[in-house]
């Protein structure tokens, strides 16, 4: 912590740390300085000269930007005089003078610092008779970006938050002087999964979003705080809508998750809330087909067919989209009404549930900030946990961290890398030996991991990839200098799911089944006996005729399970199966009854993030049709069937977790909203969870040296169904192709654009092939979770061959 | 008394040779830096010579070389971007004596520990990058740079660097992104280049003609340097003197003759019959002096300085009573327009906007409002139109569009206001 | 000054590049310590190969620099001798700066472009000209100063403009020297050049070592 000096800004003294930039300091005290260029986020540029001020000194007095001057102790500062007042004016005269002041047709126009600034610092006339800088105008530089360079003030917050923040640096300054603009590269266009942070952040409205040009005047929404439910990392957010529709989503500044950015599925995504194609009203299986029904015809059938077989007959997966309270309700429902034991939220595509919430000791995202070594072995972040992305390239690029990626191909991070580990996808446990043991090519990795504190985030690399993996790399990183672990998980909610006991081994509270049993049972009655079943045990009982019937909340194991031929055949061999969904999924599609229950934005409650940081979602706008929260939904059925969950509402339901689920004491939705929770609260790891067994380096983890290692790797705009009814996304989903180095396509034959066939147990797929040598000989990436890659499973390994009509 | 320019006026042909350089007593003061008296002794030669940069800012070399950080690797980039209007001594001095610049940068670089040095050169100076390489071959065959210089165990590559067109890479910090492959857009500052530059590296940034003295100061001793000329204008320096003259060309002057005798007798007076109207003291950025109250002011820093100019990079530019000042002026601040970086807001519109109103006069559309505006646009680029100037941006580009409005106003006025009449009745 | 191997990628993005312009390439990346530096000089390079600064001129340079095409995009549009457009054989530059101004160059231009064909910042007579003022060229004592592919001649009346057009016109030498144009166009010069040295410009890149363009006249 930096010494404290005093400062006088007005004639008030204050108090602030040594170094600090003054705009700040004076803001932090109540005294706005006017800025365009300066973003607190951002390294200052000094150049848009809005924020000058005057310091006195011994010599006179100086006038000096207010982003870029650092304070020292006595420094006395004016921000009105005389001098100060001229220079505003003549900066806002110089922006005006090429500005188009079409304010009422532009989206920023409202909540625009240009405007506001103009009218409280501005010159009341222009004195330019003069022709303005004309360009073509708006010119859309990607899917979701427009640009309209007359309005453009050059503060260069876009890009420099390509540069600095995002790392992918598609939109620069072009030309010089009075001609400068910012521009893509002629064919480039602007994709970065980052992009809209640009627009966030333009204080004019120079860069537009498509998804919400035109359809709102910032005067007429309305909005809450929320927290984004596209994936693990719990992003802050302000959700705005106009007339009940969700029209925009901005990045909040949490300082402890996502620093105000946001990736562009989060922002974007909303538009599936309001798709034509949600489901709003209950649907039987009619005659094979699924036909419309009344809640109480579905609920009649629904009730009558679960309660025909034994508890233990029937399982649930699904839980992680939703919150919170959704996951509680779900789990309850399961052990006290249908009384079954198998229960899970993943679907075999994540890591160990002990592991991912009990592991210790546990890393958190400020913890990046302070680390000196941070080793990732896990799926390229930049597709899987995009912001967690930023955080680390933040903690790698601005704060001197060494970074160690280890990976099987080039991932996003490898530009701010340190070292970069690359291996045959089937290898790694040979490779993290050699890592431990630090000879030879590894030597400078391994000895950057002796420089504490060490962060090790790790995860599943790609979806074949043995997830026992990630624990041996967790159990060498936490004996390395101050090493704590961050266990990844993709799907939204899934530690809260987790959390609220939506695994066979766990119950509410990140407490074993084992331990908590009977503790539990005095809350809520008998239990069923035993240990469950997991999600690819489910499915097999499934398609064994071991279980009958299957309830999914929010669930895809069609889609989203590493063998999707296993869980179709399962969903076709079960004899009964009731969804609870937003959409009809390619799971949901196969129910015999399908629930319209609602969700981000339509329902509040909380979500737990990778981290056990517990967050509040707010609703903002009501769901379409007949939907239903999905807690009351289940409340629904568990009266069907002679029960009762005991759930009035989502907030009874938060109390009674903070009562039952014993890592969950103390959260609640009150400190949350209002009180020290705004941050977010962090759920205790230790006081339930057993120890964990780590799979020992030299045990039974051993590598598979064949020829394909297949790297199935995640991508950001997968085909799950919310990017598909998103408009604005669904076109950023990228071709399936097969990746192979040169050398391996040459020897097989293969030139780039070529069919290739892709061929494991599961079956084989036909794919371009596109060359990438960043992998090494042996390996191949095939994107997981898109429509044409699904029929490969998550094989280790697979056969390549030339593809043709043979 | 000369000192960079004696070489090149007794060798008219071969000067830039390093056989020449050798025979006229080149590489010596290499010999006497390296290894009789050494690095700590080098600077402190250069420190006690008080020589100012001769780039424009005539900040003394040897105290920013003080300013080096300690942290490895370090550079030394000499600034060969030459772009001043007016000015071209250090065109001369790379295509006449480059061994004698080399000789400089292999002592600088030597007393300051830096093993990397960089020759930035205009991008359109192809002459003299070529004369700089050449010369720059001939010491890494001759030993004088690359590994184990003078068997010292010294190592020191020179690495000449042409730009590509961009009057703005002449401010140091702009220069150095530059050199790393960026816009040449001036840094903030703090950190200063001694501190973050090249490469976020401690880097000392000096002139073509402030490293070419220090063969000499190193032979001569740095109190014999101070000792010529005024104190605080120590040393000889190139002035380049261009216009309406009858002798333009570079001279070595010893500080502190007047602008009279500068002027008419150094360069011979003004041609064809023509009266003094004008002069710029030292490139176009400098405010301008005017027979009737600076003829007598002595040619020194600190002169100049006082009657509200700069000698600069040296640079004068002699306006006879042809001469239309109102376009004079509008060359001027049209080349900080063309010039201008445009970052910073008010120099990025403000000098644009100074060249559009020019403009308007020029061509018969001027309004009196506009001797005004002129002066108010210039308000906002540089508050209160003192000197030196203030500054609403980050580097001096700005301001300097403002001297010539100025100094038009300040003295010549009346004809601007007799355009505009003109015109008017005109139209 | 260092070797420097490229990578398949890095080699795949030059090899349309003739077998000098890849040594010259990678002669320029050995002579800085982090290769963005080299951006400026291979942009000279591509220039050298496609006649200006091209699309694929650019992103060549990225793939060499490790940057994206926007950000030597970004470098290249900043300066002035990075030409976007194609050139003529002889680019002419006339100086209208201050000190050039004030002897005439104004005049030089217009009798440039009226003996070319060629207006101000354009290229024709069937693409053997380009004309364009531009701003100081540290030649002031030898004002008015014109260049052709950057070989610099001081000195010149609208007269010898006139003769400077017609000579490159009717026939113009593959390679422009500073030394030859001045003997036979230039007038006073700003200081003396020394010993006469017969090298020059083949293109409208400044004709020095490994960046530009120089090569003995014949």
């Amino acid at each position: 912590m930096a010494d404290l000096v005093t400062i006088t800004i007005d004639g008030v003294e204050m108090q602030a740390p040594a170094g600090e930039v003054l705009i700040k300091v004076a803001e932090d005290n109540g005294n706005y300085i006017p800025r365009f260029c300066w973003h607190p986020r951002m390294k200052p540029a000094g150049l848009c000269r809005m924020c000058l001020v005057e310091v006195v000194g011994p010599r006179g007095r100086a006038l000096v930007p207010s982003c870029t001057t650092k304070i020292n102790d006595g420094m006395v500062v004016d921000t009105q005089s005389a001098v100060v007042k001229k220079a505003q004016e003549g900066v806002l005269e110089f922006l005006l003078i090429n500005h188009p002041l079409d304010c009422p047709v532009c989206d920023k126009g409202g909540e625009c610092p240009l405007q506001d600034h103009t009218v409280a610092y501005g010159p009341g006339e222009s004195r330019f008779v003069e022709e303005k800088r004309h360009y073509p105008k708006p010119i859309p530089i990607s899917e979701l970006v427009l640009l309209d360079r007359e309005r453009c003030i050059l503060c260069a917050r876009c890009t420099r938050f390509c540069e600095e923040i995002s790392g992918d640096p598609l939109i620069e300054f072009r030309d010089r002087g009075n001609a400068v603009q910012v521009i893509t590269f002629p064919d480039e266009p602007f994709t970065s999964y980052f992009s809209g942070n640009t627009v966030q952040i333009c204080p004019v409205g120079a860069l537009t979003a498509a998804p919400y040009r035109f359809k709102a005047r910032p005067w007429d929404l309305e909005a809450v705080e929320s927290v984004s439910m596209v994936d693990a990392f719990g992003s802050k957010v302000s959700v705005q809508s106009s007339q009940n529709t969700l029209v925009r989503i901005d990045g909040i500044d949490n300082e402890a998750t996502n620093q105000g950015w946001l990736s562009d599925k989060d922002r974007f995504i909303f538009e599936a809330i309001h798709s034509e194609h949600r489901l709003t009203v209950p649907l039987i299986r009619k005659d094979g087909e699924l036909v419309e029904a009344t809640w109480g015809e579905a609920l009649e059938v629904a009730a009558d067919k679960l309660a025909s077989y034994p508890g233990a007959a029937v399982a649930g997966l699904g839980g992680a989209n939703g919150t919170n309270e959704e996951a509680f309700a779900f789990g309850k429902f399961l052990r006290t009404i249908v009384v079954t034991p198998h229960i899970d939220a993943q679907l075999d595509d994540g890591l160990d549930p002990h592991f991912l919430v009990g592991v210790t000791p546990r890393a958190t995202v400020p913890d990046l900030e302070t680390a000196k070594t941070i080793l990732l072995w896990a799926g390229d972040l930049k597709e899987e946990l995009p912001v967690l992305y930023l955080r680390v390239r933040r903690a790698a690029a601005e704060l001197g961290a060494n970074l160690i990626v280890v990976h099987p191909r080039r991932t996003g991070l490898d530009d701010v890398a340190s070292h970069k580990i690359r291996y045959r996808p089937g290898t790694g446990p040979d490779v993290l030996r050699e890592l431990i043991a630090g000879d030879g090519e590894y030597a400078a990795a391994r000895a950057a991991l002796d420089e504490g504190p060490v962060i090790a985030i790790v995860g599943r690399t790609g979806l074949s990839e043995d997830p026992r993996l990630a624990e041996a790399v967790a159990a060498f990183a936490r004996d390395l200098p101050d090493g704590k672990i961050m266990p990844l998980a993709h799907r939204a909610n899934v530690i809260g799911a987790l959390d609220m006991g939506l695994a066979p081994t766990l119950l509410p509270g990140r407490v074993s089944e084992s331990t908590a049993h009977e503790t539990l049972e005095a809350e809520w009655g008998p239990l069923p006996e035993g240990l469950g079943r997991n999600a690819t045990s489910i499915l097999e009982g499934l398609r064994d005729g071991d279980l009958k019937a299957l309830v999914m909340v929010g669930s895809d194991p069609v889609r989203d399970h590493p063998e999707p031929t296993l869980a179709a055949a399962s969903l076709e061999a079960a004899d009964f199966v009731v969804a609870f969904d937003h959409f009809l999924n390619d799971s949901s599609a196969m129910a015999d009854v399908v629930f319209p229950v609602q969700g981000f934005a339509e329902v509040e409650g909380t979500v737990t993030n990778i981290e056990g940081r517990v967050q509040k979602v707010n609703r903002l706008v009501p769901g379409p049709g007949q939907t239903k929260p999905t807690w009351s939904a289940l409340d629904d059925l568990a009266r069907r069937m002679g029960g009762d969950l005991g759930a009035t509402s989502a907030a009874a339901l938060a109390k009674e977790i903070a009562t039952v689920a014993p890592a969950y004491h103390g959260v609640t939705w009150d400190s949350l909203d209002w009180g020290a929770g705004r941050e977010g609260m962090l759920v205790p790891v230790e006081g339930g969870i057993q120890h964990l067994e780590y799979i020992p380096v030299d045990g039974n983890l051993v590598s598979v040296e064949a020829h394909h290692g297949l790297h199935l790797g995640r991508v950001l705009y997968d085909d799950g169904v919310r990017t598909r009814m998103s408009p604005s996304l669904a076109p950023l989903m990228p071709t399936a192709q097969v990746f192979l180095n040169a050398a391996d396509a040459v020897e097989l034959g293969l030139n780039p654009g070529d069919d290739a066939v892709v061929r494991s147990e599961s079956g084989s797929v036909t794919l371009p092939v596109t060359i990438d040598n960043s992998l090494g000989s042996g390996a191949v990436y095939v994107q997981a979770n898109l429509a044409e890659t699904r029929e490969l499973g998550a094989a280790v390994t697979v056969v390549v061959a030339a593809g043709g009509d043979a | 008394m000369k000192i960079l320019t004696e070489r090149m006026d007794a060798h008219r042909t071969d000067s830039h040779t390093i056989e020449r350089y050798e025979a006229t007593g080149g590489y010596s003061a290499l010999r006497k830096g390296m290894l009789d008296i050494g690095a700590e002794a080098i600077a402190a030669e250069v420190k006690a010579s008080n020589i100012r940069g001769r780039g424009g800012a005539n900040f003394p070399a040897g105290v920013k070389w003080g300013f080096l950080a300690p942290a490895k690797p370090a550079y030394l980039v000499i600034n060969g971007d030459e772009s001043e209007p007016g000015t071209f001594k250090d065109r001369q001095l790379l295509e006449r004596d480059p061994h004698q610049l080399i000789e400089g940068v292999i002592l600088t670089a030597f007393a300051l520990g830096i093993n990397h040095a960089f020759i930035y050169i205009r991008g359109e100076y192809p002459k003299p990058a070529r004369r700089t390489q050449h010369a720059v071959d001939e010491a890494y065959q001759k030993g004088y740079v690359g590994k184990n210089i003078l068997d010292t165990g010294f190592d020191l590559d020179i690495t000449v660097h042409l730009g590509g067109g961009a009057y703005i890479c002449g401010e140091e910090s702009a220069l150095l992104n530059s050199l790393e492959g960026r816009r040449g857009e001036p840094r903030l500052k703090p950190p200063f280049p001694a501190v973050a530059g090249l490469y976020a590296k401690p880097t000392i940034v000096n002139n073509v003609e402030t490293i070419s003295n220090v063969p000499w100061i190193v032979n001569n001793g740095g109190i014999a340097y101070a000792s010529i000329g005024p104190d605080t204008s120590a040393g000889t320096r190139m002035v380049s003197i261009s216009g309406h003259i009858n002798k333009p060309g570079n001279y070595e002057i010893v500080m502190g003759m007047t602008w009279r005798e500068l002027i008419f007798e150094l360069g011979g007076g003004i041609p064809n019959g023509h009266e003094l109207k004008a002069w710029i003291p030292g490139g176009s950025s400098a405010p301008w002096f005017v027979p009737d109250e600076h003829l007598d002011t002595p040619v020194t820093i600190d002169d100049v300085g006082k009657h509200g100019s700069m000698l600069g990079s040296g640079a004068v530019i002699v306006m006879d009573d042809s001469t239309d000042l109102v376009a004079a002026a509008h060359r001027m601040v049209r080349f900080y327009s063309h010039e201008s970086c445009g970052q910073c807001t008010p120099c990025r519109e403000g000098t644009t906007w100074l060249e559009r109103i020019f403009n308007r006069i020029l061509s018969g559309q001027g309004r009196m409002a506009d001797i005004d505006l002129l002066l108010d646009v210039c308000d906002g680029i540089s508050p209160g139109l003192t000197w030196p100037p203030a500054m609403t941006t980050i580097c001096p580009l700005g301001p300097s569009a403002t001297a010539p409005v100025i100094s038009l106003m300040r003295y010549f006025r009346d004809e601007v206001e007799a355009r505009i009449n003109e015109e008017v009745t005109v139209g | 000054m260092k070797d420097v191997v490229l990578s398949a990628e890095e080699s795949a993005a030059i090899g349309s590049w003739t077998a000098e312009s890849q040594g010259l390439a990678l002669e320029i990346l050995g002579k800085y310590p982090k290769k963005r530096s080299a951006v400026m000089p291979l942009l000279y390079v591509s220039m050298i190969e496609n006649g200006y600064v091209t699309n694929e001129g650019m992103k060549a340079v990225s793939i060499l620099t490790g940057l994206t095409a926007a950000q030597v995009q970004a470098v290249a549009s900043f300066y002035s001798m990075y030409k976007r457009e194609e050139l003529g054989d002889y680019l002419v530059s006339v100086c209208t700066s201050i000190s050039c101004f004030l002897l005439g160059a104004d005049d030089v231009l217009a009798a440039i472009e009226d003996e070319s064909g060629v207006p101000d910042g354009e290229t024709g007579a069937a693409g053997k000209f380009s004309v364009e003022h531009v701003e100081c060229n540290g030649a002031c004592g030898g004002a008015p100063v014109v260049l052709v592919n950057y070989e610099m001649i001081e000195g010149v009346t609208p007269d010898k403009g006139r003769e400077l057009v017609k000579w490159l016109r009717d026939g113009g030498p593959d390679v422009v020297s500073t030394e030859e144009m001045q003997q036979l166009f230039g007038g006073e010069r700003a200081f003396d050049w020394g010993i006469k040295e017969l090298e020059g410009a083949f293109l409208p890149i400044p004709a020095f070592g490994p960046y530009g363009s120089a090569k003995g006249a014949s």
